[in-house]
């Protein structure tokens, strides 16, 4: 009985003479499913070449190379992802960290070529088949992110607790909640061109993961000697690039810099850094002002070896981070913290001391190997509208820095505070703070020609302000204080149309038929502020350069045309504080660079 | 006597040290048993307890406890019961006793494990040959501190004129070489 079937079985298999063929015939037409995981596409134009695709790959399949036609800007490192086929295993993790969803990959999977170089290009830079395919894998997003795209809340004081005391209002982050925040960063490092100072931003942050804040503070102070004080009030620009920032909230770099510097006391600053036996030379540099561009030139210099003494015209030394920005937003004791340290390290600061009044700068420039100055902005600039002399008119830096003082400022009932940056949100917030204090409630409106989204001031002031009953209404030129029999009584303003011309620069246009009047009791000017540079005399003032703007001319170096003579800060570049901390630092090194090659040849 | 899983599991928990029972849903529970009692039990649910089919057999590999833990999922069809066996082995002596007689195709899963996480099973046929990873000479790769990437550079040799720039130096040579 089986044998038959051995024999006849075979032949059972003919009855698919008939059947349509299993296999498919050329060309292959067969579509791999719609989320297969096939050859790269990368929208290269909102790639912002983070490399975070190519710190991912598990395969080191992917290089960062640059691509003709994509330039290096701020926030983009002009690179992009080139794929090295050989080595992807098509896992797809590059495309889930993602931070711009630029790169997704498409469904198409084969391709034959007899050139094994081909297999290796840049996606979206080279024209390949399957680039407008729409079938493919995507970042799932949704809650599948590899990071946390949303930041951890800082807490703050809530409205009805600040509005009324000069409290900080940003707790701080606490450890857990710092962990959490530096574990969101990638690591791309695309923050540290646009950081003004260039801080090592990726690495502090790592080190809060790594829970080393000692490397930390260490890696603060490579670039920045007031961590306190930016870890707080530092206008963040580097958050304004953030790869992060793209589909997510931007990490709180700057809180982080606040949370190492808020863990560790100062009398361990010393040791920490290595700064406990400084070996000190035979130079001696002068610098003028003890804002941030001048501390930083000092720290800089101390640790050199220079012998510093700051000369400061107030009280106290800070400059506008004491007697410009609010103490909610940057207390005392932690501006002192900063300023002590440097102190400690033997840099010397004679306060009530005015260069031009009490020293001049030619005693300077005999007493000193180098002088630096870092003198600011001080002068508020007028509006000059008909009515700004009248006696209630008020600047804001000098009401800001009579706040610091502890002196009595006037407070009445109605105020309008004209500006709409980051000063004036200082004036106007502290100015409602007062009026709460006085009358049990706030009467302040804040107007600036910019409109609401054109406002210099950073976002979060303006929402603040509004939450502690300021009014801020942007968009309006002032025309005309009112008086009305020698009282002041309110601000006329016309509509603002645009603040910028074509070419972005400052040309305001109005719509005079469009009017308002915001009533008051006093005004005042925030518009901006102005360079005293009237200590600068003699020969000094005639020899040096300015340039078409009335800004001193200087080198790379902050050196002006004068060799002994170097400048920074916001008389320079700005305004703000990152800004003068960068200068102070570079100056530093040509101050040292300049003494050198002046001891040397002499 | 009619199946009740509470009673099982009061079993388990009397017999067989059974301990953190917990129900996901209606139909599928979860218990731990000690690594000794482990097999004994799978036994005993899978006779007189009507447990019959071995869904999956699994590992976690709980790296900062040292430990791997293993999951055994029995299901019972009468009953519409689905129970899992969690037991946890340390991690730096990763033995385990087979359990091939009871389901012949335990044995690929504990070939996986083996392969996979270097997860031993004395005595299962053919245990030691390779399962998906021929030719495999490095570590577990599915245990937890397995470095893809330091394997993969070690293994591969990279192609010729590859070269690669870190963003935040290309970005400082671009824009602030002199700083």
């Amino acid at each position: 009985m089986g044998k038959i079937n051995d024999i006849l079985s075979p032949f059972t298999a003919w009855k698919h003479l008939v059947n349509q063929p299993v296999t498919i015939k050329k060309p292959l037409t067969r579509q791999a499913s719609d989320r297969y995981r096939g050859f790269h596409k990368n929208d290269i134009e909102a790639c912002i070449g983070c490399g975070t695709c190519e710190e991912i790959c598990q395969n080191a399949a992917i290089d960062m190379v640059p691509v003709d036609g994509i330039g290096t800007k701020n926030g983009d490192s002009g690179l992009r992802p080139r794929i090295d086929y050989g080595r992807c295993c098509w896992c797809a993790l590059c495309v889930d960290i993602c931070t711009t969803n630029s790169l997704t990959m498409s469904n198409e999977y084969t391709w034959v070529d007899n050139d094994p170089e081909v297999f290796r290009f840049v996606p979206g830079a080279e024209n390949k088949p399957w680039d407008q395919k729409e079938q493919g894998w995507k970042k799932p997003g949704s809650g599948y992110e590899l990071y946390e795209p949303e930041r951890v809340n800082m807490e703050e004081l809530p409205p009805e607790e600040r509005d009324h005391s000069f409290i900080e209002i940003v707790k701080g982050y606490s450890h857990e909640q710092a962990l959490l925040e530096a574990d969101r960063c990638v690591g791309c490092g695309i923050c540290v061109a646009t950081c003004p100072a260039h801080m090592g931003i990726p690495q502090y942050i790592q080190a809060i993961r790594n829970n080393d804040l000692e490397e930390g503070l260490r890696i603060l102070y490579e670039t920045n000697p007031l961590p306190e004080i930016c870890g707080r009030i530092c206008t963040h620009k580097c958050e304004e690039v953030c790869s992060i920032g793209h589909h997510g909230d931007p990490i709180s770099i700057r809180w982080l810099k606040r949370y190492i510097a808020d863990q560790i006391p100062e009398n361990e600053y010393k040791k920490i850094l290595e700064t406990e036996n400084l070996v000190k030379n035979d130079h001696k540099v002068a610098i003028i002002g003890a804002g941030p561009s001048g501390l930083s030139a000092a720290y800089y210099l101390a640790l050199m070896g220079y012998s510093c003494t700051i000369f400061e015209k107030l009280s106290e030394p800070g400059g506008m981070m004491r007697f410009g920005i609010p103490e909610y937003r940057l207390p005392y004791d932690q501006l002192d913290k900063d300023i002590d340290y440097i102190r400690s390290l033997g840099v010397e600061i004679r306060c009530n001391t005015a260069v031009g009044k009490d020293i001049t700068l030619e005693e300077l420039h005999e007493q000193f190997d180098a002088v630096y100055t870092g003198t600011g902005l001080h002068d508020g600039r007028s509006t000059r509208i008909p009515g700004t002399d009248h006696k209630k008119v008020y600047q804001a830096a000098d009401l800001l820095r009579d706040i610091t003082l502890g002196k009595e400022v006037p407070v009445e009932k109605r105020i309008v505070v004209i500006g709409g940056g980051n000063v004036a949100m200082d004036i106007t917030r502290s100015m409602a703070r007062l009026q709460k204090q006085k009358y049990g409630e706030v009467g302040i409106i804040a107007t600036s020609l910019e409109s609401e989204h054109e406002m210099p001031a950073d976002r979060e002031e303006v929402v603040e302000a509004r939450e502690e009953n300021a009014q801020v209404i942007p968009g309006w030129g002032p025309v005309e204080i009112e008086i009305n029999e020698g009282k002041l009584t309110g601000l006329h303003v016309v509509k603002c149309t645009a603040v910028f011309d074509a070419d972005r620069r400052f040309n305001p246009q109005f719509d005079e038929t469009i009017k308002d009047f915001f009533p008051g009791d006093m005004v005042i000017e925030s518009i901006g502020q102005g360079m005293n540079l009237s200590y600068i005399t003699g020969k000094t003032r005639e020899e040096m350069k300015m340039d078409h703007r009335g800004r001193i001319e200087v080198n790379r170096d902050f050196q002006t045309s004068i060799p002994w003579f170097f400048a920074g800060g916001d008389i320079i570049q700005g305004p703000d504080v990152i800004h003068g901390i960068a200068n102070g630092h570079k100056a530093a090194t040509g101050i040292d660079r300049f003494i050198r090659q002046w001891a040397v040849g002499s | 006597m009619e199946f009740q899983i509470d009673q099982v599991i009061g079993n388990l928990n009397e017999l067989f040290g059974g301990k953190d029972h917990h129900r996901q849903r209606k139909g599928l529970d979860f218990i731990t048993i000690p690594k000794e009692q482990a097999v004994a039990a799978i036994t005993y649910l899978s006779n007189p307890e009507g447990f019959k089919h071995l869904v999956l057999l699994t590992a976690v590999d709980w790296l900062e406890q040292g430990q791997f833990q293993l999951t055994y999922l029995l299901n019972n069809p009468d009953n519409k019961q689905d129970l899992g066996i969690r037991v946890l082995i340390p991690r730096d002596q990763a033995v385990m006793d087979s359990i091939h007689d009871l389901w012949g195709q335990a044995a690929t899963y504990q070939r996986e494990l083996r392969e996979m996480f270097g997860i031993h099973f004395p005595g299962s046929p053919r245990v030691d040959q390779p399962f998906i990873l021929e030719g495999w000479d490095g570590p577990p790769p599915y245990r937890r501190d397995f470095d893809t990437k330091k394997y993969a550079e070690e293994t591969y040799f990279p192609r010729p004129g590859r070269s690669s720039n870190d963003p935040t130096e290309y970005m400082k040579h671009q824009l602030y070489p002199d700083e």
